[in-house]
C-alpha cells in the first residue's frame, strides 16, 4: 500500500507533469512548424480593435450566450471555477497574501468551487446524452468528463470532510510540505500519508494525473488554441 | 482501396494542413453549439448535418493518420481509416455543406467548417471521386480560356447583338461604344458571367456613370473553387489577373457572383489594381452622384438576401442597403444582423450541380423559405448569380410568392 501511495504521489506526478509540459509544447511547436494559410479567414463585419473583440469572444463567449444561454451559464461557471481551482492549488504550494483579499482558510469559495464544478460537469455529462450532443460525442468526451468528475468529487471531499467531521489531520500545512518538497525535487509525503484520509488524496491525485497526462493529446488543447482561433475569426 | 492511392490522398490531406487548419482540427470540443446554426440541419434535423458532424468525418481521418491519440488509442476518438466508405462519407459531408460559414460565427472557437470541407473536397478530387459535373464545368471554363483567340471574334459578335438592347433601353449617346472591350488603361475591367442579364444592366449603369470601362473576355465564375481544386481555381483566377495586367486597368469589378468575388479578392494576393464587387461600384456611383435613381419605381415590400460569400465572408453589407435606400422606402431586412442571414442553400457548387442536387437543395433550405415568407415581401433582391438561381427555385418549390431580382438590374431599371 505504501509503495502504491508513493508511486502515485511522487513518480507518477512527476511523469504526468513532464508529459503535460512537453506534450503541450510539442503540440504548439508542431502547429507553428506548419505553413501559414495565405487567405484571410475572418468573418465580417469587422470590429476594431480586433484583438480586444477576440479576447472578449474567448472569455465571454457572446455567441454561445445568444444561441444557448443555459449552456453559456454553465460554461462560464465551469471555466471561472477552473481558474479559481488553479489559484487554490497554487495556495497548496505556498500562501500568497494577494489571494487572501477575500480571507479564507483553504481554497477561495469555501468548497463552493468544487460544488459548482461538480454541478457543471454533471450538466456537461448529461447534456451529452440528449440526442443532438450524443450523436456528436465520441468516447474521449465522456472519458474526460468522467475523469474530471472523479477528480473533483475526491478533491472536494478532501476539503469538505475536514469541515464536516472536524478533522485536524491533513491540513493546508501538510499539503504545503508535500507539494513544496515535490517542487524542490526532495519528495516528502510523510505529512499526507499518515491519516485514514490518505486514500482519498491518492485517488484524487491519481485521476488528476491521468487528466493532465491525457491533456496534450486530447481536445483539451482548446484551452490554448482558442485564443489564436478567435483572433483569426476577428481578423 | 489500394495502398498507393491512399498514400496519394493522404499527401493531398497533408498539403492542406496549415497552422490554422491544424488548429481547427485539433480544437473542436463537440459541444454542438454550431448544430442549430446550419440551415441544412435546421431544415432537415439529421445528426450528420450538424457542422461538427461534417467536420468530424475529416477529423476522424486526421486522428488516424496525423495524431498520436489515433495511433495509440483509435477507439477513443473514433479514428477511422481512409477507405472507400470514408470517401462516401466525405462526399456526403462536403456536398451537403454550402460553405456559408454561418456556423463559425456561433462556434466558441470560431472553427471554419468550410475550410475543413475543403480538405474533404480535395481528397475527393485526388481520388477522382468528385461530382463529375463540377470538374467538367471547370475544365470547359479553362479550355475556353486557353483558346481565347479563337473565340474572341464570336464573343465580340455576340456582344454586338446585346449592344442594340443596351442602346434601345437606356438611350446612350450614339458615339459611345455601348459594350467596350480591350480598352487599354481602362479605369474598370468588368468581369461578367456568360449571359445577357449579367452584361446588359451593368453596361447601362457604367455608361450612365460615364465610366471608362472595358468588358473582360472571361467569365467570372470559378468552378475550380466549387469543386475544391486549388490548381483549377488558380488557373481560372489567373486569366482575369493576366488580362487586368495586360490592359493595365485600375480596378477589376466582379459581377454579381459571390464565389468569383471572394476568390479574387482574398486569394489573388497583392495586385496593382483594386478589386471590387459591382455592388460596391454602384454604391460609389450613387454616393458620388454619378448616377441618379428614381425612387419607388418598384412597388411593394423589398427585401435583400445577403449572399454569404459577399456579406459574411467578404464584408459587403452596408453597400447594398445604401443602394436599396435609393430604390425604395419600403425595405425590410431578412434577419436582424446581415451576418446571421440564412444561406440560400445553393452555395459550394450545389446550384452548379443542377438537377442532381435539386431535391437536396430544396429540402435543406426550408428555413430560408420561411424566413423570406415572414417578411411578406413582394420583391426578393440579391447580388449573386448562384443565390438568384437557388432563390428562384425555392420561390417555385415553396410558393414564396416573391419576384426574385438582381440588385444591378433594379439599379439599371431605375436609372434616370
Ligand atoms: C479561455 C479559454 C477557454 C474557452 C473559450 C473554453 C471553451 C470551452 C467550451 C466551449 C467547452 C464546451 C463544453 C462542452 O464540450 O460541452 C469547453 C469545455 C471544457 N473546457 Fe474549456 N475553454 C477554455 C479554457 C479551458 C481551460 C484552461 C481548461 C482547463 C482545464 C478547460 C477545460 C474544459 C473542460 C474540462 C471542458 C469539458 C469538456 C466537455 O464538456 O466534454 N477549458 N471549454
Ligand atoms: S458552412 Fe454553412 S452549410 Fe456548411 S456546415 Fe456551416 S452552416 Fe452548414
Ligand atoms: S460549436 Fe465549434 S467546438 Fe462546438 S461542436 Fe461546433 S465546431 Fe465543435
Amino acid at each position: 500500500m505504501d509503495t502504491l501511495n508513493y508511486i502515485i504521489l511522487v513518480p507518477m506526478v512527476y511523469f504526468s507533469f513532464a508529459v503535460f509540459v512537453a506534450g503541450v509544447l510539442y503540440r504548439i511547436a508542431a502547429i507553428l512548424k506548419k505553413p501559414s494559410i495565405t487567405i484571410p479567414l475572418n468573418v465580417y463585419p469587422q470590429k476594431k480593435p480586433a484583438w480586444l473583440h477576440a479576447l472578449a469572444d474567448t472569455f465571454l463567449m457572446p455567441a454561445v450566450f445568444k444561441a444557448k444561454p443555459v449552456m453559456w451559464f454553465f460554461l462560464i461557471v465551469f471555466h471561472a471555477s477552473i481558474f479559481l481551482l488553479i489559484i487554490g492549488h497554487i495556495e497548496l504550494i505556498h500562501s500568497f497574501s494577494i489571494f487572501q483579499i477575500i480571507e479564507h482558510d483553504i481554497f477561495l469559495g469555501r468548497g463552493f468551487v468544487g460544488l459548482t464544478l461538480f454541478i457543471s460537469l454533471l450538466y456537461f455529462l448529461f447534456r451529452r446524452f440528449s440526442s443532438n450532443a450524443r450523436n456528436l460525442s465520441v468516447p474521449e468526451d465522456y472519458f474526460l468528463l468522467i475523469l474530471l468528475l472523479l477528480t473533483i468529487i475526491l478533491g472536494s471531499e478532501l476539503d469538505w470532510a475536514r469541515t464536516w467531521f472536524g478533522y485536524q489531520e491533513m491540513t493546508v500545512d501538510g499539503y504545503q510540505t508535500y507539494l513544496k518538497s515535490m517542487l524542490l525535487f526532495k519528495p516528502d509525503i510523510s505529512d499526507v500519508t499518515y491519516s485514514g484520509h490518505t486514500f482519498m488524496l491518492v485517488f484524487h491525485v491519481f485521476f488528476a494525473n491521468l487528466f493532465i497526462l491525457f491533456f496534450p493529446f486530447s481536445k483539451m488543447m482548446h484551452a490554448i488554441f482558442t485564443i489564436p482561433l478567435n483572433k483569426i475569426r476577428r481578423g | 482501396m489500394e495502398e498507393n492511392l491512399r498514400e496519394k490522398l493522404l499527401k493531398a490531406f497533408e498539403g492542406k494542413l496549415t497552422k490554422t487548419i491544424a488548429m481547427y482540427l485539433e480544437t473542436c470540443s463537440r459541444c454542438g453549439i454550431c448544430t442549430t446554426s446550419c440551415h441544412v440541419f435546421n431544415s432537415m434535423p439529421r445528426p450528420e448535418y450538424s457542422p461538427a458532424a461534417r467536420a468530424e468525418v475529416v477529423r476522424r481521418l486526421y486522428k488516424k493518420y496525423f495524431k498520436l491519440q489515433g495511433k495509440f488509442w483509435p477507439s477513443l476518438g473514433e479514428a477511422k481509416p481512409l477507405d472507400d466508405t470514408a470517401l462516401d462519407d466525405l462526399d456526403r459531408a462536403a456536398y451537403s455543406c454550402t460553405g456559408c460559414r454561418r456556423c463559425m460565427t456561433f462556434c466558441p472557437f470560431g472553427i471554419d467548417t468550410q475550410q475543413i470541407m475543403s480538405i474533404a473536397k480535395l481528397i475527393l478530387v485526388a481520388a477522382h471521386a468528385e461530382p463529375e459535373i463540377l470538374s467538367m464545368l471547370a475544365d470547359v471554363s479553362i479550355s475556353k480560356g486557353e483558346s481565347i483567340d479563337l473565340i474572341k471574334q464570336g464573343f465580340i459578335d455576340g456582344l454586338e447583338r446585346l449592344e442594340g438592347e443596351v442602346v434601345e433601353k437606356w438611350k446612350i449617346d450614339a458615339e459611345k461604344i455601348p459594350i467596350p472591350t480591350e480598352v487599354q488603361e481602362a479605369d474598370i475591367l468588368y468581369v461578367a458571367l456568360a449571359g445577357a442579364h449579367s452584361i446588359i444592366p451593368s453596361a447601362a449603369i457604367f455608361n450612365a456613370a460615364c465610366e471608362n470601362w472595358t468588358l473582360s473576355f472571361f467569365e467570372a465564375v470559378n468552378f475550380g473553387a466549387f469543386v475544391g481544386d486549388p490548381g483549377k481555381t488558380r488557373l481560372i483566377m489567373d486569366r482575369i489577373i493576366n488580362e487586368a495586367n495586360r490592359l493595365n486597368v485600375k480596378e477589376v469589378c466582379i459581377c454579381e457572383c459571390g464565389t468569383a468575388f471572394r476568390v479574387l479578392k482574398q486569394m489573388s494576393g497583392k495586385q496593382s489594381f483594386k478589386i471590387s464587387s459591382i455592388t460596391e461600384v454602384h454604391a460609389r456611383y450613387i454616393r458620388e452622384k454619378r448616377i441618379k435613381l428614381e425612387k419607388n419605381r418598384f412597388k411593394g415590400i423589398i427585401t435583400y438576401h445577403d449572399p454569404c460569400q459577399i456579406a459574411r465572408n467578404a464584408g459587403i453589407m452596408d453597400e447594398p442597403r445604401y443602394i436599396i435606400k435609393h430604390l425604395t422606402d419600403n425595405f425590410t431586412d431578412l434577419s436582424k444582423k446581415p451576418e446571421e442571414n440564412w444561406c440560400c442553400g445553393g452555395g459550394g457548387g450545389l446550384v452548379a450541380m443542377g438537377q442532381d442536387s435539386h431535391d437536396f437543395r430544396m429540402k435543406s433550405s426550408k428555413v430560408k423559405a420561411d424566413q423570406v415568407k415572414a417578411t411578406h415581401a413582394s420583391i426578393l433582391v440579391t447580388a449573386c448569380e448562384n443565390c438568384h438561381s437557388q432563390l428562384s427555385d425555392l420561390n417555385k418549390y415553396y410558393k414564396m410568392g416573391v419576384e426574385v431580382k438582381f440588385l444591378s438590374s433594379m439599379v439599371a431599371d431605375s436609372l434616370i
